[in-house]
């Protein structure tokens, strides 16, 4: 147990977070995804992040989860973040399938599992690609065109503006509570446990300076924000106009597209054929 | 024609018992390059955020008496039109920069104000503040003086009449400051833009700035010409400004008889050696030698370090290359080079932070490796750059007592009450150590520091964004270790500090230790001040440049020279 | 509630900000913290909603209710990619709604036992409508729900039980009593770094908690939320879908259409949706 701590401080540092989540903002702006029009992608996530719930035949399942996997390797996500889809998608499902099977199921249970973790990745995949595939300001123009309201958009590429701020200073604060602390030894179950629990008080701890200092930062950043006129653009929708004047349609796009479609046709003919 | 006219202003911020600006008037003309100085707290911040609107629009307070900016009542416009006006850049600039992208920062304004050319306009102001080549870089990328110009550029991309500046160069070494100030006088030659600055450095009011406005306790003491302003020594330093080194030298000679009444103190080099050549007496100067230590115990070494930074993308820069250093026990380090050689690295590397690639960092002859975090944390002590990290209880008592009461440490509380005394924090200690002026903080987080008594002790920057009062302050609260921690390694780029209190200098550069010795050494490299962009106090240049062959590091060794005598 | 509140427009915006980097940061070592578990009993570090709860209980309610949400919606779900398309408006309003009715409540922050009774009631309204929501979920999304031998069950009791287990678990050891320990610590001395009268006998909120209108935007609220659930995960209920129509292979083609149709429809809602809900909600900022 005290090795989940360790992960958290040690090798889930938070240099290896924060360089994770910048890389998979920031680092895969030259991939395939990233160059489609955000629009494009958001209506195909509709379509791939809906559709497969009302599926419920395997083969066209996988099929779909086959042409995911392809575009999530496309896009170059980050490790961290696959690594955090698997999870995600495993414990879902394998719980339920233990709890269920306590509770009297048989393995009948087991296809309808199946078919439940397959649509649940080739959703989480989906979204995947768009969320992590695309920089964060032509994913925030993209839902600015939709009708999405300017605040989510500017929240989004605000956050990857302070993300490092913050962790940096979080980072420092811990090991202020590191350096200057005296946690309990890590021997027998009962010291890891106090162990545990000592590492988990010392986040929480850490927030109240955290707070405190970063109440101070956004101050400046509010002031800020309204000499650069951020509710004027709120109010004048010539602004949003501007600002989704970068989006165009390319033959890129054109082609994605034709690729999806004729893959989901494939899916559909084979898992005919094969019924 | 004026810009700016202000008339009879006072300004009370919510739930304060006395106004902080207090019926001041002032008028700023276009064109105009105006520094303010004042003592801390007398109200430079609130005046400048009278001008850009924030104050009355959106800092609610009680407002008397009015501030015009093109004739117009700053209450009768909108904020936007304000915005347009007048360009603002806070001390703490980082907070001020918004968008991931710099590009987009630059002219995230004027997208906001529905500028057509926004793109163009943002583009052009990063130009003129020497960002072109960075226009797709991330804000993480940036050194802490990009960042910097990186604000300006936003501020002025909307191409306001006025830019303000909160305390530009507070946490910059020599050479990006001057690269800010080189872009401010372009602003203000080449665009006509009317430039305010907040500002102590008085060596560069000197050099840049046209008008001087002193406030004191909210009021304006005067406003005048920045020569004419640097030669009132006593009443600036009433205020706790300095002015330059060779201006208070001269003005001692004036004082002790040594130059005629009637000299006009110089403010620059160059002045400086058109009078002071005349009267020189003693071109050898104070022969002195710095302390050297003898071979001592080692408590720290670095041996064939390289490390890397982590990169979002692509290769992987090296911070440090086969990187070699020694500190013996007892010595006074002062680690300089410019910003991004490293500093910080080394520091964090004693501390374990950064695990080196290879090659080992050894504490006291065990490597730093194989070393637990608390144990470390016994034998050496890190004091951040941002006194605010160390901050992590809710009075400097309990942050003080804090790594002494969980170690069990007897008496522990007999020891905090001796660190308050001992750092005259005594009537302090119930406060939040967030909420204290910045001298007080630096006293509070070196009293921290060394609760532990440590063998080796760090600090990073411990003088950076603090007027020079403060700095004094800082100094003399160093002088208080002795006695407690006799190994201290401190980076910075503050040379007045390296020269008051450093007896070994180490220089770095690309990952590599350039120079490692004396002042005496260091400063008399030509070939390392120029490659580092370090600079001695002017003083020493001063010295230099009227022949005296001795360096002369303080105001009283260089007098000395024109005594005759000399005090070894 | 906005005409008598003392705090401007940008000092909201402060609030919202702040919430949200916080919150924010939180939410993205939470999804990095794995859970264990001993027995059945599955120990997770659900949330550390205990921020916005303090910064609710400290300042104003709504924005440190939205900036939560936003900041959940934006640094965990979108920068690690594990957002969940219209699913995360549930959490989205449920979240902001837990928060909001906590902050609300609590009229003195240095009342230890209001502000625990507080953060363990909004914990406690955010995991009930979360866990409603979720068993209505399994409930569409598997076929013949009710004919799969101990899905039902174990679906009722593995949702019940982890909706019992956060609130007990993450609801006391990271809600309530870090709220209990950072709220009267931070009052006072939070507030003024924000340019804001600490909250007091006259800056509190005007009006009581379960004021009609508040029940029915939280009501409101709520169906929103199951409703954009259900459509995230079915869609169902919209194209009255018959269960017999499955199975062979023309139908998935037809399903597809349909889909495609729901697709177009879900579009739109989102539009009018986010447009509403910016007008209504978001004003403020």
């Amino acid at each position: 147990m005290h090795k989940l701590t360790d992960s958290i401080l040690d090798k889930f540092s938070m240099d290896f977070l924060r360089n994770q989540v910048l890389k998979n903002a920031y680092g895969n702006d030259d991939t395939v995804i990233a160059g489609l029009d955000p629009r494009v992608l958001l209506i195909w996530y509709l379509f791939f992040g809906l559709v497969p719930w009302f599926i419920n035949d395997v083969v066209l399942l996988l099929g779909l989860f086959l042409f995911v996997v392809l575009t999530t390797r496309a896009a170059r996500i980050a490790p961290l973040v696959l690594f955090l889809f698997c999870v995600g998608v495993f414990t879902q499902t394998g719980y339920l399938l233990v709890m269920a099977l306590f509770f009297g199921g048989d393995s009948s249970l087991v296809a309808p599992l199946l078919v439940m973790t397959l649509k649940v990745a080739v959703v989480s995949l989906a979204s995947v690609t768009v969320f992590s595939g695309l920089d964060p300001d032509r994913l925030a123009s993209g839902l600015l065109w939709f009708g999405c309201p300017d605040q989510l958009s500017f929240s989004i590429s605000f956050a990857y503006r302070i993300l490092p701020v913050l962790m940096e200073e979080f980072q420092n604060i811990l090991l202020s509570y590191r350096l200057r602390g005296n946690p309990p030894k890590k021997q027998g179950l009962i010291g890891k446990i106090r162990y545990l629990g000592y590492q988990v008080k010392l986040i929480i701890q850490a927030f109240y300076p955290l707070m405190l200092n970063t109440a101070k930062r956004s101050r400046t950043t509010v002031e800020a924000l309204e000499l650069k006129g951020y509710r004027y653009a709120l109010k004048n929708p010539g602004v949003k106009k501007m600002r989704l004047a970068m989006l165009k349609v390319t033959r890129n796009d054109g082609i994605f597209i034709v690729i999806s479609v004729i893959w989901a046709a494939c899916s559909v003919a084979a898992s005919a054929a094969i019924a | 024609m004026n810009k700016i006219e202000i008339d009879h202003l006072t300004f009370t911020y919510p739930g304060a018992k006395e106004p902080t600006l207090k019926d001041l008037s002032l008028t700023v003309e276009d064109g105009d390059f105006l520094a303010v100085v004042g003592n801390n707290g007398c109200g430079k911040s609130t005046l400048c955020k009278t001008l850009n609107g924030l104050i009355p629009h959106f800092i609610v307070g009680d407002m008397e008496g009015m501030v015009k900016i093109d004739g117009v009542d700053t209450r009768e416009q909108e904020i936007g039109s304000l915005a347009k006006k007048a360009g603002y850049v806070y001390q703490d600039f980082e907070n001020q920069i918004v968008c991931p992208t710099v590009l987009e920062d630059a002219s995230y304004a004027c997208l906001n104000y529905a500028v057509k050319d926004y793109e163009a306009r943002g583009k052009e102001a990063l130009r003129i503040c020497g960002l072109s080549s960075k226009i797709s870089d991330y804000v993480w990328q940036l050194s802490g003086g990009q960042k910097h110009l990186l604000a300006l550029a936003g501020a002025a991309a909307l191409s306001p009449d006025i830019l303000i500046l909160d305390e530009p160069i507070a946490q910059l070494d020599p050479a990006h400051a001057d690269q800010i100030y080189e872009v401010l006088k372009a602003w203000n030659e080449t665009y006509h833009k009317t430039i305010i600055v907040i500002e102590h450095h008085t060596e560069y009011i000197a050099k840049y700035c046209k008008h001087v406005l002193l406030l004191k306790d909210g009021k304006a003491a005067w406003k005048l010409p920045a020569r004419e302003a640097m030669r009132r020594t006593e009443e600036l330093r009433g205020s706790n400004i300095f002015p330059p080194q060779v201006t208070i030298a001269a003005g001692r000679m004036v004082q002790e008889g040594m130059l005629p009444e009637d000299t006009t103190l110089p403010v620059n080099l160059e002045e400086g050696k058109n009078l002071f050549e005349g009267y020189l007496k003693n071109r050898t100067g104070c022969m002195r030698q710095s302390f050297v230590p003898t071979e001592g115990e080692q408590m720290a070494a670095f041996e064939n370090v390289s490390v890397k930074y982590r990169a979002v993308k692509g290769k992987a820069p090296k911070i440090l290359d086969h990187f070699n250093l020694t500190i013996q026990k007892g010595e006074k380090v002062a680690l300089i080079g410019s910003n991004g050689a490293g500093k910080s690295t080394i520091l964090k590397m004693m501390m374990g932070l950064i695990q080196p690639e290879i090659g080992s960092v050894l504490l006291k002859g065990r490597p730093v490796r194989a070393l637990s975090k608390e144990e470390i944390g016994e034998i050496i002590s890190l004091v951040y750059q941002n006194p605010e990290e160390m901050f992590i209880k809710d009075s400097i008592r309990e942050d003080i007592s804090y790594a002494m009461r969980v170690r069990k440490i007897p008496e522990y509380e007999k020891r905090t009450d001796d660190l308050l005394e001992m750092f005259r924090l005594g009537n302090l200690s119930g406060r939040d150590g967030r909420l204290l002026s910045g001298g007080q903080m630096r006293r509070a987080s070196l009293a921290i520091g060394v609760a532990l008594n440590p063998e080796i002790l760090l600090l990073d920057e411990p003088t950076a964004n603090l007027d020079i009062a403060t700095r004094r302050e800082v100094m003399e609260t160093l002088r208080m270790l002795k006695g407690i921690t006799d190994t201290v390694i401190i980076a910075t780029h503050d040379m007045q500090l390296v020269c008051d209190w450093a007896e070994r200098i180490i220089v770095l550069s690309g990952g590599r230790v350039i120079a490692d010795g004396t002042k005496e050494q260091i400063f008399a490299d030509l070939y390392v001040r120029n490659q580092v962009g370090i600079r001695p106090p002017q003083i020493y240049d001063m010295g230099r440049l009227i022949g005296i062959e001795n360096p002369c590091f303080t105001i009283d060794e260089f007098l000395d020279c024109f005594r005759g005598e000399c005090y070894a | 509630m906005d005409v008598k509140s003392r705090m401007t427009q940008s000092q909201k915006m402060m609030v919202f900000v702040l919430s949200m980097s916080l919150y924010g940061l939180a939410t993205l070592f939470t999804e990095l913290i794995p859970s264990f578990q001993i027995g059945i009993v599955e120990f997770s570090v659900e949330y550390f909603l205990f921020i916005p709860l303090t910064l609710a209980m400290l300042f104003d309610p709504l924005s440190a209710a939205l900036g939560a949400a936003t900041g959940e919606l934006v640094f965990s779900e979108i920068m690690l990619g594990q957002f969940g398309g219209l699913g995360e408006l549930e959490k989205f309003l449920t979240v902001t709604i837990g928060v909001y009715i906590a902050g609300r409540i609590v009229k003195d922050p240095r009342n230890r036992r209001v502000v625990a009774a507080a953060s363990i009631i909004g914990v406690t309204v955010q995991q009930l409508m979360g866990c409603v929501v979720d068993i209505l979920k399994v409930q569409f999304a598997v076929e013949d729900f009710e004919a799969v031998a101990g899905l039902p069950e174990s679906v009722f009791f593995t949702e019940g039980f982890a909706c019992l287990n956060d609130i007990l678990f993450s609801g006391i050891l990271f809600c309530m009593l870090p709220a209990m320990y950072l709220v009267p610590r931070l009052y006072g001395k939070i507030e003024p770094l924000l340019g804001v009268k600490p909250r007091d006998k006259e800056t509190q909120l005007e009006g009581g908690v379960f004021t009609p209108k508040n029940i029915a935007l939280i009501l409101a609220g709520f169906a929103a939320a199951i409703g954009a659930e259900l459509l995230a995960s079915g869609g169902y209920e919209l194209i009255d879908w018959e269960a017999d129509w499955a199975g062979n292979s023309t139908s998935i083609i037809v399903g597809i259409i349909v889909a495609l149709a729901v697709t177009a429809v879900a579009a739109g809602l989102i539009r009018s949706r986010a447009g509403r809900k910016a007008s209504a909600e978001y004003r403020n900022f």
